[in-house]
């Protein structure tokens, strides 16, 4: 398929082709219809995909992998900083304690630790301002989820301007971190911070942000490849504990959990979780059938994060460790906002201004042509061709669907007889649909 | 290019089914999206006025590359008076419709302020057929 010009994207997710069966499980599970069956292997097309990464649940094989940066990367610099999700504290077992998790990934080399959900304060004030000034953009949609930005970008492209053009807290802990070491005099180069991830979407959203500025995280870890290393010091050691130097709060800790975050915010909120789910509320909003004055939070996961396809815990049991951290938390805080003096209002409204997001652009996937006339012909010629199609979805051509298929022989990029019960020679097999499916023939 | 779908009265939770198929074609031909959004609005509102007070209808939509024509036809009590139909906030719903969040009287009025053309013909007793025009330009 023809990739159009200027649109390349860098997607986590890869094919090992040398593993790939080309068993079609993943076509089938692409809420995108991303993925087509060439040669027998598995292509991933670029401009379709959102980095949801519901291909690597079901490969059967793990042929399909997130590519990680090299953790020998660590090395290049002197400050080293290790950006910890919450759910990565989830992963672990109930009485593996936090200060244990921080004291191993010190051993491994990071410097400093800190966890994403410091940024959530400043961005719920951030929120609250943008939703103030942006009334003509209700309803407003959470810009947390990458997964869920890109599917508006390439789906539902009349909704980029609901979605709050406002960075995630990932990025205002790293700017955070990044503006607080470079003021103590430390130079850039010498700073390196890594981001703990528990999906393919936030690797894509790091690496190419949805505006073209860098991100200023120098490197994505995959969550289960530090739980391992983790995993193995505590069964083989017995890890001192280190002294937890964090001012979250159990709201921080709650954030990425369903409905975590939705709940912060006055009005009419929504959370929604599982990608189809978000696809059919998309579909909703799009038709002017959703009243919200309030926030409409959407994370592609099912229980949001915890559930991210790296994750090695079970995703019910992270979000209950979760839910219990947080409440411990807010028991040791006492109604105390946090354990740390927060930083200086200068400091806050310096990492405010670099919060913001100027342009979210649609690029539809779903548009045949840019002339109207020639896409007009395009979708009579995909009507007819579904028409005459077996409607069973089977992805023997390659193809997801057969609509997909029709599709595709519209656009040039295959052929009729890639249907096996449409070429020639496969009449017997037309007998087979008849006998299993009471299928007759449509075209002859 | 043609799109014809059945509507059946009374049934509320397979409503939109029409209007999400024309949305979807609209999406593959480019149309912008502000077009988009006042047609499916407008196309939805008329599937609802069937289900809410018709027995049944049909929705018919040609597409051009100028312009999108739609005509619903239904039938049903037709509408006595138009000119209070088309009055905001007048509504002859039972109140079994109200209940389920519909019949606040806006859904003829709401079609008329997102088409470009606009047509309504009704005999009581007998049906009502509506017909509407967006020009894409």
């Amino acid at each position: 398929m023809e990739e159009p010009k200027g649109t390349y994207f860098y997607h986590a997710l890869k094919v090992d082709h040398d593993i790939c069966v080309g068993c079609t499980h993943c076509l089938q599970a692409c809420p995108t219809e991303a993925i087509r069956i060439k040669k027998g292997k598995a292509v991933l097309y670029a401009n379709k995909c959102v980095d949801c990464g519901e291909c690597f649940r079901v490969c059967p094989v793990r042929a399909i992998y997130i590519k990680q940066d090299d953790f020998a990367e660590l090395g290049k610099y002197k400050y080293r900083i290790a950006l910890v999700p919450a759910v990565f504290i989830s992963q672990f077992a109930e009485n593996v304690r936090t200060s244990q998790v921080y004291a191993c990934l010190k051993k491994l080399g990071f410097t400093h630790i800190y966890e994403v959900e410091h940024g959530v304060g400043v961005l719920i004030e951030l929120m609250n301002n943008y939703m103030r000034k942006n009334q003509d953009r209700k309803p407003f949609i959470s810009g947390y989820c990458p997964a869920v930005v890109r599917l508006i970008q390439v789906r539902f492209p009349s909704l980029v301007q609901n979605i709050i053009h406002l960075k995630a807290p990932l990025d205002v802990a790293s700017i955070t971190i990044l503006e607080r070491l470079t003021d103590a005099g430390i130079s850039k180069d010498e700073i390196g911070i890594f981001y703990i991830t528990p999906c393919a979407a936030k690797i894509a959203a790091v690496k190419s942000p949805v505006e073209n500025v860098s991100s200023s995280i120098n490197g994505v870890i995959n969550i289960d490849f530090l739980y391992n290393k983790v995993q193995q010091m505590l069964a083989k050691e017995n890890t001192p504990a280190e002294p937890i130097n964090h001012s979250l709060s159990g709201r921080d800790i709650l954030w990425s959990t369903s409905g975590g975050e939705a709940q912060n915010f006055a009005g009419n909120s929504f959370a929604v979780d599982g990608i189809r789910n978000v696809i059919g509320f998309l579909e909703r909003i799009e038709n002017d059938e959703i009243e919200s004055d309030g926030i409409i939070e959407m994370r592609v996961c099912n229980q949001s994060c915890a559930g991210g396809v790296l994750n090695p815990n079970n995703r019910f049991v992270a979000v209950n460790k979760q839910k219990r951290r947080a409440e411990s938390l807010d028991n040791q805080l006492d109604g105390r906002s946090c354990f740390l003096p927060v930083f200086s209002q200068d400091f806050n409204n310096r990492v405010k201004e670099l919060m913001t997001i100027d342009e979210i652009k649609p690029r539809s996937i779903l548009k045949l042509d840019d002339n109207l006339q020639k896409a007009l012909k395009m979708v009579e010629s995909i009507n007819k061709t579904k028409a005459i199609l077996p409607g069973i979805d089977c992805g023997a051509c390659g193809a997801p669907t057969c609509s997909a298929l029709a599709e595709d022989i519209t656009r040039g990029n295959a052929e009729i007889e890639d249907c096996i019960f449409m070429s020639a020679e496969c009449d017997k097999s037309k007998e087979t649909l008849g006998r299993i499916w009471n299928y007759k023939n449509k075209n002859k | 290019m043609e799109l014809n779908f059945k509507i059946e009265g009374g049934n509320f939770s397979g409503a939109g089914s029409a209007s999400s198929e024309v949305k979807k074609t609209l999406k593959q031909l480019g149309v912008d999206a502000s077009q988009i959004k006042r047609i499916v609005i407008a196309l939805y509102e008329a599937e609802i006025n069937v289900v809410a007070h018709a027995y049944r209808g049909q929705i018919g939509v040609k597409i051009s590359a100028d312009k999108i024509f739609a005509r619903i036809e239904d039938e049903g009590p037709g509408i006595a008076d138009i000119s209070k139909a088309m009055q905001e906030g007048y509504s002859t719903a039972s109140s079994k419709v109200r209940e389920m969040g519909f019949g606040a009287g806006m859904g003829l009025p709401n079609i008329k302020s997102n088409v470009d053309e606009f047509d309504i013909q009704s005999v009581v007793d007998k049906g009502t057929v509506l017909e509407m025009t967006f020009y894409l330009a």
